[in-house]
């Protein structure tokens, strides 16, 4: 994956959702937490379609959990921050960082 | 003492349109997530809102397992949809000819049973249009692997648009080709036909893929 490749703005909160999770980062969770921290309502399928392109681009990697009864006897995957994906959210937030220095943003250009 | 709280049912048609577009693998987290997430807010909550916010979800994830589906391989799938397109477009008389060519060896106008052939004149082209579409559904989705459901919707809005655009060309001229609501209401369901051809080459996969899981 190139250097240059900044994480897009729902990445970006997907990578830093699974991040804060540790090891407890799966499906709910996650939508939970982007939930609860962003008060956006997300849905499943579009934490599922993120997560899927992270994992291509290496950015995270997933494992499978065991079947529970509360899940209809289906398992949890769980996923993790590779080295790359803290590299590519780093990335991301100096690039943001370099731009958003010397703004005013809480100024009168609001 | 309170008895133990009976889990939720999850809506059955709203669990199954999610496993038939996404991948297996994808439709168990998912699926499996949102049976946990509706366990989790029918103790909160009432059962009726529970299942409204499932099948908000499953329409929503849907959409983009669709997305994402597309995506990843537009070409392939473009390609899938317009042979598909020309398929249909280029046998579109086909039932026609064939129920005739039936009735011709039959030579019904010498034959006592003369309501008989009528009725399988009026009955057969369309029987024979859905098979046809069914047909080509099952070829489109068997090409389009991983996205059947995909393939075959796409192909089911380009037929229909393109049934719309022949409805409105024609009516305002007074042609005597014009569409009549019949004739457009057995092409939609042809349409409906080649989703359910996506659907059937999709369960079958599927099944084989659980059979093969199993041993």
């Amino acid at each position: 994956m190139s250097n240059r490749d900044y994480l897009g703005e729902f990445e970006h909160i997907v990578l830093l959702a699974v991040l804060r999770l540790d090891d407890q980062a799966y499906g709910v969770t996650v939508r939970r937490e982007i939930e609860v921290r962003t008060k956006r309502e997300v849905s499943i399928g579009a934490i599922y379609a993120t997560l899927d392109r992270l994992e291509a681009k290496g950015y995270v990697q997933s494992r499978a959990g065991d079947p529970t009864p509360e899940r209809g006897g289906r398992s949890k995957r769980f996923f993790r921050v590779t080295a790359e994906g803290v590299s590519a959210i780093n990335r991301t937030h100096r690039a943001i960082r370099s731009l958003a220095a010397g703004l005013d943003l809480l100024g009168s250009r609001l | 003492m309170r008895p133990p709280a009976t889990r939720p049912r999850p809506p059955g048609i709203a669990a199954w349109l999610v496993s038939l577009f996404g991948s297996a693998d994808q439709a168990e987290s998912i699926l499996g997530d949102l049976e946990e997430e509706v366990s989790d807010m029918a103790t909160k909550s009432a059962a009726v809102s529970a299942r409204r916010w499932y099948w908000r979800q499953s329409l929503r994830t849907i959409a983009h397992l669709a997305g994402t589906g597309v995506r990843n391989a537009p070409w392939p799938l473009a390609g899938i949809v317009l042979v598909g397109f020309l398929l249909q477009w280029f046998s579109a008389g086909l039932p026609g000819r064939v129920i005739v060519a039936i009735l011709r060896t039959q030579r019904p106008y010498s034959n006592l049973h003369y309501g008989f052939y009528i009725s399988f004149l009026d009955y057969g082209i369309p029987i024979t249009g859905a098979i046809q579409s069914i047909l080509l559904g099952c070829l489109v989705a068997a090409f389009a692997r991983q996205r059947e459901m995909i393939a075959t919707t796409a192909l089911s809005f380009l037929g229909t648009a393109s049934i719309g655009l022949l409805f409105l060309d024609t009516s305002g001229h007074g042609s005597r080709f014009a569409y009549s609501w019949p004739f457009v209401i057995i092409e939609l369901m042809n349409q409906l036909a080649i989703v359910l051809g996506g659907v059937i080459v999709r369960e079958i996969r599927l099944a084989l893929r659980n059979r093969l899981s199993r041993t």
